[in-house]
């Protein structure tokens, strides 16, 4: 299912190989990610790496592919705090890094969202700003993700 | 919300997945209310088209409909969407926001 992907790129002034320490290492990870202390990651197909984005919950990621500095790639359970990823409760996350003349593309790609049962307790953070916005554009937005998942 | 918006979301993102099904939601939604016939007269397909992708709507909760004399009138049921829409949302947000520490983290010069 190609279908449901929220996709984001970001340019850096920096080389891949420090975008890939960044991305990789416990420090840095407990920084970008949230709660600032360094991550527990075992970095390797099947490794746990455990993300705390500092709202008091842990997830245990499975890492699924680690390819130095171009590709990584974990799933996260992030409906279900404290339960090791699977094919089930959880998205896909997909690091790219790529040069591009002087600096460098980071593209992260999170997918498989439709597939995901959401349990009824955890729908707060899912809907929070559901009545705040126009439908129609809504639909434009649903579109996007369609349309750049299907190309 | 009372219940898991998000548990038929497969056949919620198929469903919308079909271009003339947005169209056909985006004027339905601009009427309120309206029968098959009266999209048909605005949409480049069929009545019979326009009453199977209705179908495909209303079995994914995203159309309801009342039979008033001989045909039935249809309404958009928001809900579903916007739940999905703006999770969707959220997640963006809060990638934008990780990506932004990433550059912020990647060009400061190491301190070693």
């Amino acid at each position: 299912m190609e279908q449901d992907r929220v996709e984001r790129t970001v340019r850096i002034a920096a080389t891949t190989e420090r975008v890939w320490d960044i991305l990789t290492k416990p420090e840095h990870i407990g920084h970008w990610f949230g709660s600032g202390t360094p991550a527990a990651v075992d970095l390797r197909p099947d490794g746990v790496m455990v993300l705390e984005p500092g709202d008091g919950e842990r997830y245990l990621a499975r890492v699924v592919k680690v390819d130095p500095p171009h590709y990584f790639a974990y799933r996260w359970a992030s409906a279900y705090p404290d339960v090791l990823a699977d094919e089930t409760n959880s998205t896909l996350v997909e690091f790219h890094v790529a040069a591009e003349g002087e600096v460098t593309r980071l593209t992260v790609c999170e997918s498989g969202f439709a597939s995901l049962t959401i349990p009824a307790d955890r729908e707060a953070f899912a809907s929070y700003e559901s009545h705040s916005r126009g439908w129609t554009e809504v639909i434009r937005n649903i579109a996007d993700y369609v349309e750049q998942g299907a190309a | 919300m009372t219940t898991a918006v998000l548990d038929h979301a497969d056949e919620l993102f198929a469903a919308l997945a079909e271009p003339n099904r947005r169209l056909l939601l985006e004027h339905l939604g601009t009427h309120g209310v309206a029968t098959a016939t009266a999209l048909a007269a605005e949409l480049p397909v069929t009545r019979q088209a326009v009453a199977q992708h209705l179908a495909v709507l209303e079995s994914v909760d995203l159309v309801t409909s009342a039979r008033a004399g001989r045909e039935r009138r249809y309404t958009v049921h928001v809900e579903p969407l916007t739940a999905a829409a703006s999770w969707m949302n959220h997640v963006a947000t809060q990638w934008d926001a990780r990506l932004a520490a990433i550059k912020a983290l990647a060009e400061t010069p190491p301190t070693s």
